[in-house]
């Protein structure tokens, strides 16, 4: 990380609470242009919640949110679509458009009243389908993909709305780990700012540039996977045990969890006797 | 699946307009053929060019029947089956309900109870000769479509989370409350009064007429192009009330205007010809199965008002002697297909 690079987005001392019940309490962080930062936290730690404030679907309560330097709340809702994209878990039911005209909607933020579809638009939903390798299954009824090729089709949705952001909730989930692999490699290779929210968190440690960790609505850790994810914070904050390795291939943590949790869940941390007391 | 390329299938698409409008035109002729006195398309067609292109001579008598009663009648019915179907077809995409139809929102009951209070308070008549009657009527029915449609939407409010099933309950809890309110003028009116009412509920063009139809003809194109304006935001909301958000959408506004765009396209509808249901259900859904994914609305316009011609058309020769409602007859049909369309979707899941 060098002094030139831009911060895409950062945000102070951020709270968001519904009917008195604080969800979010100052949170922090920034974000580096180009870089990949992936949220991560327990069910219920406020990663969706974050989310949905940083792509202005919630309104926080205070705090600041800074995108390229300048207010968020400033922007006009189409000027905004053009610089985040979002893509979300769930798809609607009797979604009947093909994955062509699913993609054909990231159109949507760029286009006045006025304009209308043009060959250019038809080359760029070619390309980001091509991107995403769905170039075969453009004419396919979206409902007929599978899991992984319809998180591939949202993506090409978010790279034809062209963005400098990219947001993700749980990008990964109920993918098998070929296309969790594989989905956030090509969100890498966009060479655009990503924020994504991930359960697995060996998954985060090997593909994201650095981590959030949230517990409960609080910001715990921030920083490189290596400063993040070490072994007191995940075993307080996700209440397991875990030992930290170093990965033999890339050098970020790699977790391994213990198992056999029925009996007393202190976990000792003293090097050479890990586990607990499962094996008495 | 039709695999084409996209500019092939572009081609398709615009293939579809001048075919359409052909079809409009025979279905304009053939329609006008069809009545109580004895006319031939031919003479539509010679009464036409004489009356446009000063083409041909006057066929007196016929010549008035045709361009007085019949093509008044024909292009109201037109109108009003294209308004029906695009305001049926825009509700549908953004509630993301496809049970919505333009009276869902208790239109259609608070149309009825403002003309039950033109016919039993005001005391006209549909059948008095005075002609104050015609304009109390359907101005009786515009009032109380809007004063629906009014309550509806101030219940809605800007919560986009809970915006639909407000709209919809709120829709139903009008719809009952008219009702009620209507059944109990008839109570306390003359069977005259009652027969009138229903009559006027089921839907009639008889009394289309050339000034008459200025302001449906008006309303229903303007409105249209406003739909066609914004025509991707209404697609994109498919997606999901959030990630419409995402796209740049003003969800609750956009769904709010919608509503309202189509409550005056079905308010001045239902106050010039009457409540005919089940059109603005039933056309978006066979436009859809033809065009999957897609908001083909100059298709569903057309495919509306055509369907609506000759619907007319058999509330005009079905029986010899009287006229039928042409709510009945939507009715009949569209329930039948609504069935088809469900058993389908059952037997899909």
């Amino acid at each position: 990380m060098t002094q030139q690079d831009k911060t895409v987005l950062s945000v102070h001392a951020l709270h968001w609470q519904i009917n008195d019940k604080p969800i979010l309490a100052d949170i922090h962080f920034n974000l580096q242009e180009g870089q990949v930062l992936g949220i991560i936290g327990p069910n219920g730690a406020g990663k969706s919640s974050l989310l949905r404030c940083l792509y202005r679907y919630f309104k926080p309560t205070s705090g600041h949110i800074q995108l390229f330097n300048q207010n968020m709340t400033a922007l006009s809702s189409r000027a905004f679509a053009q610089k985040v994209a979002v893509v979300l878990q769930d798809t609607p039911q009797h979604f009947d458009m093909t994955t062509r005209q699913l993609v054909a909607l990231g159109l949507t933020p760029h286009k006045g009243v006025f304009d209308s579809h043009t060959e250019l638009d038809d080359a760029v939903i070619d390309q980001a389908l091509y991107k995403v390798g769905l170039t075969e299954k453009g004419a396919q009824v979206f409902e007929s993909l599978s899991g992984g090729e319809k998180q591939r089709a949202l993506i090409a949705r978010a790279i034809v709305q062209d963005p400098q952001l990219l947001i993700l909730d749980e990008p990964t989930n109920h993918l098998d780990i070929r296309y969790q692999i594989q989905i956030l490699e090509l969100l890498r290779s966009l060479k655009i700012s990503v924020i994504i929210s991930i359960h697995d968190l060996n998954l985060a440690s090997a593909l994201c540039d650095s981590l959030v960790l949230l517990e409960k609505g609080h910001l715990i850790a921030q920083g490189s996977p290596n400063q993040v994810l070490t072994e007191a914070t995940i075993s307080s904050v996700f209440d397991v045990c875990c030992e930290v390795h170093s990965h033999p291939q890339h050098g970020k943590p790699l977790i391994c969890y213990f198992y056999g949790y029925d009996n007393d869940l202190s976990c000792n941390h003293d090097k050479g006797n890990h586990h607990l007391n499962v094996t008495t | 699946m039709l695999l084409l390329s996209q500019s092939g299938k572009r081609f398709l698409r615009f293939c579809w307009i001048p075919l359409g409008l052909c079809l409009g035109f025979f279905t304009l002729l053939f329609a006008g053929s069809f009545g109580a006195a004895e006319i031939h398309s031919v003479d539509v067609l010679q009464s036409l060019s004489f009356h446009l292109f000063g083409i041909g001579e006057s066929l007196g008598l016929k010549d008035r029947i045709i361009m007085e009663l019949r093509l008044p009648r024909v292009l109201l019915a037109f109108v009003a089956g294209a308004g029906l179907s695009v305001a049926g077809s825009v509700l549908q995409t953004v509630t993301r309900n496809p049970l919505a139809d333009p009276y869902l929102f208790g239109i259609s009951s608070g149309a009825s109870f403002g003309a039950v209070v033109v016919l039993t308070l005001l005391g006209q008549g549909v059948l008095s000769s005075h002609g104050v009657g015609w304009i109390g009527l359907p101005l009786g029915a515009f009032i109380g479509a809007g004063l629906s449609v009014f309550i509806v939407l101030s219940m809605c409010g800007n919560d986009v989370g809970r915006q639909v099933e407000r709209m919809l309950l709120s829709g139903v809890a009008v719809s009952f409350m008219f009702g009620a309110l209507s059944s109990l003028l008839l109570y306390f009116s003359s069977p005259q009064a009652a027969a009138s009412v229903l009559f006027w509920s089921l839907g009639s063009f008889a009394k289309a007429t050339w000034s008459g139809l200025m302001l449906p003809v008006i309303v229903v194109i303007s409105c249209t192009g406003i739909i066609l304006l914004f025509k991707r935001q209404i697609i994109a909301m498919k997606m999901g009330d959030e990630t419409a958000h995402t796209l740049g959408i003003n969800v609750s506004l956009l769904r709010l205007g919608m509503l309202s765009v189509c409550s005056v396209i079905t308010a001045v509808l239902v106050a010039s010809c009457g409540g005919i249901g089940f059109v603005g259900l039933m056309i978006p859904h066979i436009v859809r199965l033809l065009f999957p994914g897609q908001l083909s609305l100059m298709l569903t316009a057309m495919l509306g008002g055509i369907f609506m011609i000759w619907i007319d058309v058999l509330a005009r020769t079905l029986l010899s002697y009287q006229e039928l409602p042409v709510g009945i007859i939507t009715a009949v049909i569209g329930s039948t297909f609504f069935l088809f369309v469900l058993r389908r979707r059952h037997q899909e899941a």
